[in-house]
């Protein structure tokens, strides 16, 4: 079954970076009958991204005088943002682009249009921020596998072993002890005593080879 | 311009666009003649210092002729206000010329909602106040187990959505789900589909005379199952009304509709219209509710020219906001923010007669909520006035 996509945006807290003319009066309008509670202001007297679910703001001048910091561009990344395009010269749009606008809207702002640019705006950023959560997930488990090679060498050499056998022990310790094998091989990379769970000197491993290798995971 | 004091009344030109043939002719038919019962009340009121002159186009069904229609009302013949459309799809179609052309569409149908354009007053039922009323009817003396068939646009696809997601959200099933090109009339194939499926209930979103069609043959196929089909799975609809039951010939009696209006409906506005209606227009049948809402949204522009001095866009638009008429179904107001009408939702079940057996009355006016942002069907008493809820997760 599809995922249910988000179409309520009752209480979100909108912030609409724009001068104040016709374009801003109807967005705003708009996201009130949308149920948003909406904050509409100028670049030059933009603050921050606190208090901010969602970024409305103007592509012709206003994505420029955002201040240049470091920290509000990520904070802005960090939020679903929708550019408010005047101006579709190139220049224009690849500063739109820069900034991570999911969608935009097309100045003259009319009534119809804004619905559907929150609704995608809104839904294709909560699939970026699955998307970042597996891709940080993915790269710790990246960072572990050194850690783990590290171990696994270490078995190798001060017990005269072979690859698989070595791997299987280093396995067969996290699984006894509840630990995921990133922890097991980071205390032993760490000397933390490497086995002390296995000081009767049995070693499971050795005891029942595992033979679907493939069903190896160095994280639980 | 404004108004003086003088003896003779200003003439003001009105567009009114409504389909008199084509596949749903006889809902356009209605509408027109609700218009001209209002617009023969305002021009016979020697209170009001103007008089309405329609100009009439007939875009006979077709989607395309909105267009042609709309720009001929709103360039050539100059008028600020059009009464017209039923199908959301021919809305869809004139919107941006009322928006080019500063005018103001009074659209007098229900509608599936999503949409709230500054150039349109809606005078027909929001979606809070025709899907939602009748899910939650459906589910507490019907059932959850649906079959949905409708005209393949998106008054269909959005109301079979909205109830969709409601029936699954109590471990309700859609058990068939169809659409059918407007007009289509060959359907007896789905009928013997859905005697065999035997859901608790049928939710018809189809429009015009395939909607006329599929009623007529569910009954033949039903009794010839020895299926009583109004008791042991009804077909429900938002918009069915008076004004096709007629054409149902014998298989009009024991449909539910969820609408705003019923000829029924038992109060003085309401006996005086159906009277009036029955002088002229007997041979449409009964008042419907598209009817209704047209003869409301004549009156309500009369009421806004007089309440804001003139007839132009912006004067009517600005006066529409917060506007209240007493008409045959309750008091109206237009809501203030969103242009749509706060109206009382009703369930009725058809009768033989061509009218609509009263089941079930809300208490009040509904506020209007096209983008069911404060409704929701677990929450019957939805307010918008309350504290802000975090609904988005």
């Amino acid at each position: 079954m599809t995922k249910k996509i988000t179409q309520n945006f009752r209480g979100l807290r909108a912030s609409v970076i724009h001068p104040n003319d016709t374009n801003r009066q109807i967005l705003c309008a708009v996201l009130g009958k949308l149920g948003l509670v909406v904050t509409a202001v100028e670049a030059v007297n933009f603050g921050d991204f606190h208090n901010c679910d969602v970024v409305f703001v103007d592509a012709d001048e206003g994505i420029d005088a955002l201040p240049q910091t470091e920290k509000c561009a990520s904070d802005l990344l960090m939020l679903p943002c929708i550019a408010l395009v005047g101006n579709e010269a190139p220049s224009r749009l690849a500063r739109v682009v820069r900034r991570g606008c999911a969608s935009h809207i097309l100045k003259p702002v009319r009534n119809t249009g804004v619905y559907t640019a929150l609704l995608l705006a809104m839904n294709d950023h909560a699939k970026k921020q699955k998307m970042v959560g597996e891709i940080e997930a993915l790269q710790q488990r990246l960072a572990g596998r050194r850690v783990v090679t590290q171990a696994i060498v270490g078995i190798l050499h001060e017990h005269n072993v072979d690859l698989d056998t070595a791997y299987a022990w280093l396995r067969a310790e996290a699984m006894t002890r509840r630990l995921t094998i990133d922890i097991v091989a980071r205390e032993r990379v760490a000397n933390l005593g490497f086995g002390m769970a296995h000081s009767s000197g049995k070693r499971p491993d050795l005891d029942q080879p595992i033979k679907n290798h493939r069903n190896r995971r160095s994280t639980q | 311009m404004r108004f003086e004091v003088n003896l003779t009344k200003t003439e003001i030109n009105i567009g009114i666009m409504f389909s008199t043939s084509g596949s749903y002719a006889a809902v356009g038919m209605s509408m027109f003649a609700g218009s001209q019962l209002a617009i023969s009340e305002i021009n016979a009121d020697a209170n009001l210092p103007f008089r309405f002159t329609p100009v009439v186009i007939n875009p006979g069904g077709v989607i395309t002729a909105y267009f042609d229609a709309a720009r001929t009302l709103l360039s050539k013949h100059k008028v600020n206000h059009i009464f017209g459309c039923y199908t959301s799809s021919s809305r869809k179609e004139v919107l941006p010329l009322f928006e080019k052309h500063d005018g103001l569409l009074w659209y007098p149908s229900h509608y599936e909602g999503f949409e709230t354009s500054d150039n349109v007053i809606y005078t027909g039922a929001a979606p809070n106040q025709h899907i939602l009323p009748l899910a939650r009817h459906l589910m507490a003396h019907h059932g959850k187990r649906g079959w949905f068939v409708g005209s393949n646009y998106v008054w269909a696809w959005e109301n079979n959505r909205i109830l969709r997601e409601a029936l699954i959200e109590v471990g309700g099933k859609v058990v068939g789900e169809r659409y059918f090109p407007v007009g289509e009339l060959d359907l007896d194939a789905l009928t013997q589909q859905i005697i065999h499926d035997r859901p608790d209930f049928i939710f018809n979103t189809l429009i015009g005379e395939s909607s006329y069609s599929f009623l007529q043959s569910l009954r033949t196929a039903a009794l010839a199952a020895g299926i009583d089909q109004p008791s042991s799975m009804p077909v429900a609809s938002c918009s069915l009304s008076e004004a096709e039951l007629p054409l149902l010939g014998e298989s009009a009696s024991g449909h539910l509709s969820s609408s705003v209006y019923f000829s029924t409906i038992n109060s003085p506005e309401n006996n005086r219209f159906v009277g009036a209606w029955n002088r002229q227009f007997s041979h449409l049948g009964h008042a419907c509710a598209d009817a209704e809402a047209t003869y409301i949204a004549v009156h309500l522009l009369a009421s806004a020219i007089s309440r804001g001095g003139d007839a132009s866009f912006a004067s009517v638009q600005a006066a529409a906001r917060g506007l209240q008429f007493h008409a045959p179904q309750g008091l109206v107001t237009v809501d203030p923010d969103n242009l749509h009408c706060a109206m009382r939702p009703l369930i009725g079940r058809s009768t033989a007669e061509g009218t609509f057996d009263i089941l079930h009355s809300d208490c009040g006016p509904v506020r209007p909520d096209p983008y069911l942002v404060w409704s929701s069907l677990a929450d019957v008493s939805a307010q918008r006035n309350g504290s802000f809820v975090w609904a988005v997760k």
